[in-house]
């Protein structure tokens, strides 16, 4: 077995496969598969730019994945930590949210012209 | 390996290292899957074996509950008609499915027997499915196991305590057990 590097094209395609097919088994499915879908979906999504052409990968999204790996099979057997985990990477990308927006912020004052 | 020891050591296995399975293997597997209890011996588990890499790539794309790639994919099928045949409704309506599920524990116990990881994925789209492996009418997919060399066992989850979930000669009277 080998490990073959998709294209950004496969890559995009077999992503968008996943959401498809896990829209439909999401209808019958335990409530919980859903959160974990997007959750894996979020993982899945943070490795496109390595698979795509004119994207940087984005070091923050890199560390999301490591912690959604790492936390997302607490659906299976402690629903407690993977809402706690749920919560914590929120809070992860909020503070994002807020560097990102200041960093902007910041960069706009400096092209404008007083 | 003692069974008890193989049914509580048993774990899903998610990540796979990049070994091909010995078909030698994969036929006990098999064995072991069509010596389960079946209903009226109805025996209506048909078994599609996936090992060629562009078909278990399918396989996995359209599998959201199949983690890591594996070098093999059992799909485990209930044969309806013969069911219905030999078993009336309750052969294609329920038997069919349960026997499915005994086989499909006694290949992952096996596998586990034999060093291999097993994970019994339901997480499937059944339409792609069918149309991939080319499913017939009257057969359904029931069950995909896949199997490969573990990477990494997870620990294992919590069980449900027996005084929680066994009575005694009538529903809800307790059921003493020497376990903490």
């Amino acid at each position: 077995m080998t490990e073959k590097k998709n294209t950004g094209n496969e890559y995009l395609f077999e992503l968008a496969l996943f959401l498809a097919t896990s829209a439909r088994n999401c209808i019958d499915e335990p409530p919980l598969y859903g959160p974990f879908r997007l959750l894996d979906a979020l993982s899945r999504l943070s490795d496109f730019p390595e698979h795509a052409s004119g994207l940087d990968t984005d070091p923050f999204l890199k560390k999301v994945k490591i912690f959604v790996e790492e936390k997302k099979f607490l659906v299976m057997s402690d629903v407690e930590g993977f809402t706690k985990a749920a919560d914590e990477l929120i809070e992860t990308f909020a503070k994002e949210l807020k560097r990102r927006s200041a960093h902007s912020k910041n960069d706009e004052q400096k092209g404008s012209v007083h | 390996m003692d069974v008890f020891e193989a049914i509580k050591g048993r774990r899903s296995v998610r990540k796979f290292k990049l070994k091909g399975v010995e078909r030698e293997l994969t036929e006990k597997l098999l064995t072991a899957a069509c010596w389960a209890p079946s209903g009226g011996n109805i025996q209506p588990w048909k078994f599609i074996v996936v090992e060629d890499r562009t078909i278990l790539d399918m396989v996995r794309k359209i599998s959201p509950g199949y983690f890591g790639e594996t070098p093999l994919a059992i799909l485990v099928c209930s044969d309806k008609v013969r069911a219905h045949k030999v078993g009336g409704l309750m052969g294609r309506d329920y038997l069919s499915v349960v026997d499915c599920a005994m086989a499909t524990e006694n290949l992952v116990l096996a596998a586990y027997a034999l060093g291999l990881g097993a994970c019994i994925v339901k997480s499937f789209s059944y339409v792609a499915i069918k149309e991939i492996l080319e499913i017939p009418q009257g057969i359904e997919p029931e069950l995909l196991v896949v199997v490969g060399y573990p990477d990494a066992t997870p620990a294992p989850p919590r069980r449900i305590p027996l005084k929680e979930n066994t009575y005694l000669n009538r529903f809800g009277q307790s059921f003493q057990t020497a376990e903490a």
